[in-house]
């Protein structure tokens, strides 16, 4: 107690020490130097420092509430926005009518049950929770007929992913590919009786290369025939 | 159009026939056959104890893409990119069932020797186990997740290791614990590569935990697997070194590249008499164009297959005797199946690809001419129809009626008929819907040479008889046979006169049914090799067949026993230059002129057998076509011998001999298939 005094103390001179200070100026005035420093009570001291920490609370307090508020207003605003996308509110108690009462406490445990589901799908397909079964069927009202789209998006993106992989390690770039073309036609170049590349000497093959050649051949003999005509 | 002897021969082109890469091999050394998986899904097993004959096909999905295939046993396991692995019905020639590995695409299978566990080595990093059941697989447990794809995984022959080969690095696990025990880093390339991670595309683990692995940056490494280090480097290419297959006794490697060479290392003493063995770089086969991607190490030979979608067999020289047909090299390019169906009342013709089906009507010429002269065509040979199928699961077998007013085809999951009504200005298709549901699990299809039955063989050795009216069709009979054999049925073959059908299955028994009475009338005497084609002769009733090992046999069938002639060429023998064909005889026609004449043909040769002329001796020069024109006329009566055989045409995917006598040729040449495959990589050549 003598230390909190202390410290309070300690502060509560330094304030006596400024209001002091201040009074020096008003020194000749009102106070004199043999008066005792103001008795702060410990009660006081207590007071002030619990109106402090209320303060510091309160602020705080409002803050959040502050927060809150704004989170509140911008989710109203969603929801908002998605009433406005969804059907009208007599066509969705249409669909709702039968199970209506099913429907709140099942939606959660459905969406729960699917991350729960694909949690162990992960692991690799073991056992699955028997109360699944009993919550995911669903009957509605009407000639409606229900068909799930096959959802192969995720799969259908790693196996191109992977094969483009392959093709990429084997036909991509630094792979030094030749044509087949240049594979065949080896033979056509090296032997005695040279001939023409292989996509040239078969008739369906390469059709736009021979229909190039045929315009070049023929623009080279006009060229030709210029300076003797 | 040419005229060939006395024959006008259509000479067929225009069937873009285009087969599919070979992407993965599996050798099952206890029942000898050979399981290839194909790019475009389908998967092919070759008898490798019957001269190499393809027994059966199971045909392809869109989207099925196979990755790796696994024997366990005698049952077969494939996976592929789409994240599934699949066990395959060798009987009903189907996949059985799927099942999920949900780790993404898979890249490799492999099981233990003790043929307990298999595992999976999947994009998402992790080697997934599962249990080898009865009638199933079941998923067990996960090693511990890695954070690049594995590509590829080798057991140890203890089952108590098992090796991943990965990006830029091998890792070693514990199949017990699941936990990974040594990581052995890959070096990369030199230059340019240095900068892309390396793959390691194939692993393999000796019982000595040696490991012997063949990477992205052309290096065959082999590394200590107890101690984690690296014993050796071999660069073997300059590209991909793509696939390892070690020999049984671990005494030989050998490694494919995207060169198209396959090397081989062999664990030898380094110097002569020493006792310290290492791993030699030895042989170098190039028997490939372009990129090897599939490779089995057999006892006595080197089997080889990738991206030129050809499958070679390479006996090794110092495990065969040299200079006999066993040490010959063999080359598969084409199919040992008829995928053209020729309407011989109308002249049209019925492409089988795996996705569509092409009507084609031939042409004509009505000028003859000599024998080799190229006749003019007055009517060019047009595309009638293309089908495309309904649904992902490929084409297994197709047929066309002779009179071409019926067209069938069948998938894995359903059988398709079609009404076609042809006149030369117009062409309608019409589906038949309702079928009896009999027709399911359809292996082979048949049309009656009337075109008034449809014959399906079916599972359990079966076949289906349905009539076909108008405009619908209905069930008739099934017809089964007492041997209790369960294997497919492959060739199904009606005689002229509809009172027979002939029958052949791959367990190489040939079965003949009564169909006026609809029963079993006699089944021929079991023969070693399996029946690559059967026909039922018009006049005499007699069956021929001939197998895989290229042995001919007749068969009469109102006496119940082989024939004078049959009995007559069994003990002269056929010529030695006839049983070293390497290509099975797919197809048998009759010429209705000539009843003597059988006429078969095979990939390089067609061939007219003229019962009435003496058989070759094994001296004698088998193919004398050439010689015969040129000898004046009594030498030539002299000298000529029953094999007729024509090579002029190349290669035969098919003959046909139509209802006005004219031949009907169609060829597929191998520089067609080869200009259209994927690019080869750049041989730099002196002097080029």
């Amino acid at each position: 107690m003598a230390k909190k005094q202390r410290g309070k103390g300690a502060s509560l001179q330094k304030k006596a020490e400024n209001e002091k200070g201040v009074g020096d100026f008003n020194l000749a005035l009102d106070s004199s130097d043999d008066e005792a420093p103001e008795e702060v009570t410990f009660e006081d001291s207590k007071a002030r420092a619990v109106e402090s920490l209320k303060l510091a609370l309160d602020t705080a307090r409002r803050e959040k509430e502050l927060l809150k508020e704004k989170r509140r207003k911008r989710q109203e605003f969603f929801q908002e926005q998605k009433k406005k996308k969804l059907l009208s509110a007599d066509v969705l108690e249409e669909i709702d009518s039968v199970p209506s009462k099913k429907q709140k406490p099942a939606e959660d445990e459905v969406t729960h049950d699917l991350t729960q589901m694909k949690r162990k799908r992960r692991r690799g397909g073991r056992q699955r929770n028997p109360q699944e079964s009993e919550t995911l069927p669903r009957s509605l009202k009407g000639s409606y007929t229900v068909s799930t789209a096959t959802d192969r998006g995720q799969s259908d993106y790693q196996r191109q992913a992977a094969e483009d992989f392959i093709q990429s390690r084997l036909y991509g770039p630094g792979s030094c590919r030749s044509s087949n073309n240049e594979m065949l036609s080896l033979k056509n170049k090296t032997r005695a009786d040279k001939s023409a590349a292989v996509q040239f000497v078969k008739k369906d093959w390469a059709s736009k290369e021979k229909a190039k050649a045929e315009k070049m051949k023929r623009r080279w003999i006009h060229k030709q025939q210029i300076p003797t005509s | 159009m040419i005229q060939m002897g006395e024959f006008k021969v259509h000479r067929v082109r225009f069937f873009d026939y285009m087969p599919s890469a070979i992407r993965s091999m599996a050798f099952n050394s206890h029942t000898e056959r050979l399981a290839v998986a194909r790019a475009d899904g389908a998967v092919e097993i070759f008898n490798f104890a019957d001269n190499y004959f393809q027994e059966k096909v199971i045909a392809g999905r869109d989207g099925r893409s196979i990755e790796a295939l696994c024997w366990v046993g005698r049952r077969l396991f494939s996976a592929g990119l789409e994240g599934e692995i699949t066990e395959y019905d060798l009987e009903n020639l189907r996949p059985r069932y799927s099942i999920e590995a949900y780790g993404g695409p898979i890249w490799t299978i492999s099981s233990n020797s003790q043929g307990t566990l298999l595992a999976a080595g999947c994009e998402d990093g992790t080697v997934k186990m599962f249990e080898v059941l009865e009638d199933r697989i079941q998923f067990q447990t996960n090693l511990s997740r890695q954070k690049g794809r594995i590509i590829s995984l080798s057991w140890h022959p203890s089952g108590a290791q098992i090796a991943a080969g990965m990006m830029d690095m091998i890792k070693i696990f514990d199949s017990e614990t699941g936990q990974a025990t040594h990581r052995l880093l890959v070096d990369r390339g030199v230059g340019t590569s240095k900068s892309r991670e390396v793959v390691v595309w194939s692993v393999a683990f000796l019982n000595d935990h040696t490991i012997i692995s063949g990477d992205s940056a052309g290096k065959v490494q082999i590394w200590d697997g107890l101690t984690g280090t690296l014993i050796r480097t071999h660069l073997v290419t300059k590209w991909d070194v793509l696939v390892l297959a070690v020999s049984q006794d671990e005494s030989s490697v050998i490694a494919g590249t995207s060169e198209g060479t396959v090397v081989q290392f062999q664990f030898l003493p380094s110097t002569v008499g020493q006792q310290d063995k290492l791993w030699v770089q030895t042989r170098t086969f190039k028997n490939h164009s372009h990129d090897v991607r599939a490779l089995v190490h057999t006892d006595t030979a080197v089997v080889s297959g990738g991206m030129d979608t050809q499958l070679v067999v390479r006996p090794l020289l110092d495990k065969v005797e040299k200079n006999t047909q066993e040490s010959a090299l063999h080359k598969i390019a084409f199919p040992h199946r008829n995928l053209v169906s020729c309407a011989k009342k109308a002249g049209l013709l019925l492409f089988q690809f795996p996705d569509h089906l092409e009507l084609w009507r031939l042409g004509e010429s009505d000028r003859n001419g000599t024998p080799g002269e190229s006749l003019p065509v007055k009517r060019k040979p047009e595309k009638l129809i293309q089908l495309k199928i309904k649904g992902e699961d490929h084409i297994c077998c197709s047929a066309l009626s002779p009179c071409g007013s019926w067209l069938a085809y069948a998938t894995v999951a359903a059988v398709r008929l079609y009404r076609l009504q042809l006149s030369s200005s117009n062409v309608s298709i019409q589906k038949v819907s309702k079928l009896p549901r009999e027709l399911k699990s359809v292996h082979q299809l048949c049309f009656s040479s009337d075109s008034c039955r449809l014959f399906a063989s079916s599972s359990f050795s079966s076949v289906v008889v349905v009539a076909l009216d108008q405009t619908d069709c209905k069930y008739l009979h099934t017809l089964k046979h007492k041997s209790g054999s369960k294997q497919p049925i492959h060739i199904l073959s009606p005689s002229e006169d509809g009172q027979w059908l002939a029958t052949a299955n791959t367990d190489c028994e040939i079965h003949v049914f009564n169909l006026r009475k609809m029963k079993l009338h006699c089944s021929v005497p079991a023969y070693s090799s399996c029946p690559t084609a059967v026909s039922i002769h018009p006049t005499s009733g007699n069956l021929v067949s001939v197998h895989a090992d290229q042995q001919i046999f007749e068969f009469s069938l109102k006496q119940k026993e082989y024939s004078v002639w049959s009995r007559q060429l069994q003990r002269q023998g056929l010529h030695p230059l006839w049983l070293q064909r390497d290509t099975p005889v797919t197809q048998i026609t009759f010429n209705p002129n000539n009843p003597a004449h059988i006429m078969l043909h095979d990939v390089f040769m067609f061939c007219i057998i003229d019962q009435s002329l003496p058989l070759p001796e094994a001296k004698s020069k088998l193919y004398n076509q050439r010689i015969l024109q040129s000898l004046p006329e009594p030498q030539r009566l002299r000298e000529s011998h029953a094999f007729k055989a024509c090579k002029n045409f190349q290669h035969l995917l098919s003959v046909n001999l139509l209802e006005d006598l004219s031949l009907v040729v169609v060829e597929r040449p191998l520089v067609d298939i080869v200009c259209q495959l994927p690019a080869p990589v750049r041989q730099k050549l002196f002097a080029t």
